[in-house]
């Protein structure tokens, strides 16, 4: 296979017995899965902004945008780096948040304890965000890149660093949740575009 | 820092923020919409308030940040900018708010109070929780399913507004002994309900309760005393049948199984049924069947469809004297009367309340004739049965006549002769 970034033609392989077909169909299935996560996503942050009041989801709210120890969101220049490098990126994300939208979650069932919706919303965020990111794992792997080795690390001092700040004032772990919200979105659609340049039809 | 002045019975500030770790946050030089730092400090922070009460709170700016002053702050509160009348200046890095009257929270996660630089950009927040606390909770009413379990239902006090979160909590135990258990799985049949699925002990009574807790305080209810067995109820009866009564237009015939659960149990229990015409929704209740599975309704209207259900109070359970519970009804069976080239009197085994009004004094005066006629003459074996079967026999000639069918319903193939002596 061609180790041309982003390109998946092989002119020489075997198409009997080529693994393309499965790649793409595993980039068209992964792609597909981040677009829906995206959708759930967006969900999620319009459930979170309602359940903790107004100036949260009012048009122009500007809230402090703290930093997350372990994450970060997408750097400007992220569209210009070679696609494999932006999925490892990505499934590097997506492996930090789960344990940071289950701090979140357990923060809000003190704060909004009958909010089963949004509760449910955050508990399958972190499962969702953890398939996605295995998914994209795959892709690397079935791409020959590099898939960056376990992150457990990181994610676990993210978790810890969020769960002491969550523990403060109500107001401080509303806007942290939201922050954490935020992020989750901004990385599983970042991933959509980026499988998007993989998948059959996109951009070589 | 001055405190908020809250009622009586409220608790003031609460702990102060613990110090944030470095990793998590970072204070930046100056105040900048998105910058990620508490560049103040609001006090007191994530009160709790009662109604009515009033609220002194103060932004301090941080002294270390450059150009920091109190100059130009303003509060928002849930969003919505607050008087400038209701704001002072305490100090260069202080602005105070003063706040009365406070109503009762908007949201369960705190009302949110925000300090705000002159540029717009938030400095700090805090979550007042203004609400009241909760009143004893009553009305509780429970029932066990075939003696399995128990379900409970209770009536918030106050109707329930308190405007903060509060927490209901089921409690129960044995009368004579034993400790207190909660119950566990709550919002079953309602938000105020809870359900005890097992471990339940029979022919001793329990001691019932709930207790409502709020950040403002706690209440409890009064206690319920009950024996299992005196609040039984059981599942509907299932296999009702409705079925024509050979040629009757104006009666039908309803079947059914005794609740399998409860079956060998259910020497005195009482069955209610209830129909209605199709396209209806005014059901007619029939509740003087007895311990039977079947039962007779007359005074249909003929050639129409019926809809009928059955239900059952297991009253009575081990020598229980209490009245017992009403299951849910069976699920709708449908059946049709035949259809009549006249109109049919009513009658049958069981009268309907609210029968068609024609067939009413009609009947009556039967039943008075037929009562005298038993006195005063020697006609011992007359009766509303003989009464339905000349009636049979009546409405199967006329078809004869009328139609040349000569179908006989089942049972009664002496009915073409005339009724049986």
């Amino acid at each position: 296979m061609s180790r041309r970034e982003g390109s998946l033609e092989d002119p020489q392989a075997d198409s009997s017995v080529s693994p393309l077909p499965h790649l793409e169909a595993k980039i068209q299935q992964t792609h597909s899965l981040a677009r829906l996560l995206t959708k759930y996503a967006e969900q999620l942050l319009q459930e979170y902004v309602q359940h903790q009041g107004d100036p949260f989801g009012l048009p122009g709210f500007s809230p402090p945008r703290p930093p997350v120890a372990g994450l970060s969101a997408p750097a400007p220049g992220h569209a210009g780096l070679p696609v494999p490098e932006r999925l490892r990126l990505d499934a590097a994300a997506l492996a930090v948040l789960p344990p940071l939208l289950d701090v979140v979650r357990r923060r809000q069932a003190e704060l909004n304890p009958r909010a089963a919706r949004l509760l449910r919303r955050l508990e399958d965020a972190a499962r969702q965000a953890r398939a996605l990111g295995a998914a994209v794992e795959a892709v690397l792997g079935a791409l020959g890149a590099e898939t960056g080795g376990p992150r457990a690390e990181p994610a676990t001092a993210a978790a810890a660093a969020i769960a002491a700040a969550a523990t403060g004032g109500v107001f401080p772990a509303k806007v942290l949740g939201l922050r954490v919200c935020s992020l989750y979105l901004e990385w599983v659609s970042r991933t959509e575009a980026d499988l998007g340049q993989l998948a059959p039809g996109g951009p070589a | 820092m001055p405190a908020g002045s809250p009622g009586p019975a409220a608790q003031s500030a609460r702990r102060p923020p613990p110090l944030l770790p470095l990793l998590l946050f970072c204070v930046l030089g100056a105040p900048q919409a998105g910058s990620g730092a508490d560049t103040a400090v609001i006090s007191p922070q994530d009160p709790t308030l009662l109604i009515g009460s009033s609220l002194q709170a103060t932004c301090s700016v941080h002294g270390d940040t450059p150009g920091a002053t109190a100059e130009g702050l303003y509060w928002t509160l849930n969003g919505r900018r607050l008087p400038p009348e209701l704001s002072r200046m305490l100090n260069a890095s202080t602005l105070a708010l003063a706040l009365a009257n406070l109503n009762g929270s908007r949201q369960q996660s705190g009302d949110n109070l925000v300090c705000h630089a002159r540029d717009g950009s938030i400095l700090a927040g805090s979550c007042l929780y203004v609400g009241l606390p909760p009143e004893k909770p009553f009305n509780i009413s429970c029932w066990s399913k075939n003696m399995k379990d128990l379900t409970c239902r209770w009536t918030p006090g106050a109707h329930g507004e308190t405007f903060l979160h509060t927490n209901y909590s089921l409690k129960y135990k044995l009368r004579w002994y034993g400790q207190d258990n909660t119950c566990e799985e709550y919002h079953t049949v309602g938000p105020h309900s809870c359900h005890i699925p097992k471990d339940l002990a029979l022919f001793t009574p329990y001691e019932i309760w709930v207790e409502a807790t709020n950040r403002l305080g706690s209440a409890r209810s009064d206690v319920l005393t009950l024996d299992i067995l005196d609040v039984v109820t059981t599942d509907p009866p299932p296999d009702v049948h409705v079925s024509r009564v050979g040629g009757l237009e104006d009666q039908l015939s309803v079947r059914w199984v005794s609740p399998p659960a409860l079956k060998d149990f259910l020497f005195q229990a009482k069955y209610q049924i209830r129909y209605r015409v199709e396209d209806s929704v005014d059901w007619k209740v029939v509740d003087d069947v007895s311990n039977q599975t079947s039962c007779r309704l007359a005074g249909l209207k003929p050639g129409t469809v019926y809809f009928v259900q059955v239900r059952c109070n297991p009253f009575g359970i081990y020598g229980s004297k209490k009245a017992g519970i009403w299951s849910e009804w069976s699920h709708p069976t449908a059946a049709s009367t035949p259809r009549s080239e006249r109109p049919g009197p009513g009658g049958g085994a069981c009268e309907p309340r609210g029968s068609e009004p024609s067939s009413g004094p009609v009947r009556r005066e039967l039943k008075q004739f037929l009562g005298w006629l038993k006195k005063h003459a020697y006609c011992s074996n007359l009766s509303f049965r003989l009464y339905d079967q000349w009636r049979a026999w009546m409405q199967k000639s006329h078809k004869t006549r009328n139609q040349d069918e000569g179908i006989l319903p089942s049972g009664r193939r002496g009915a073409a002769r005339g009724p049986a002596r």
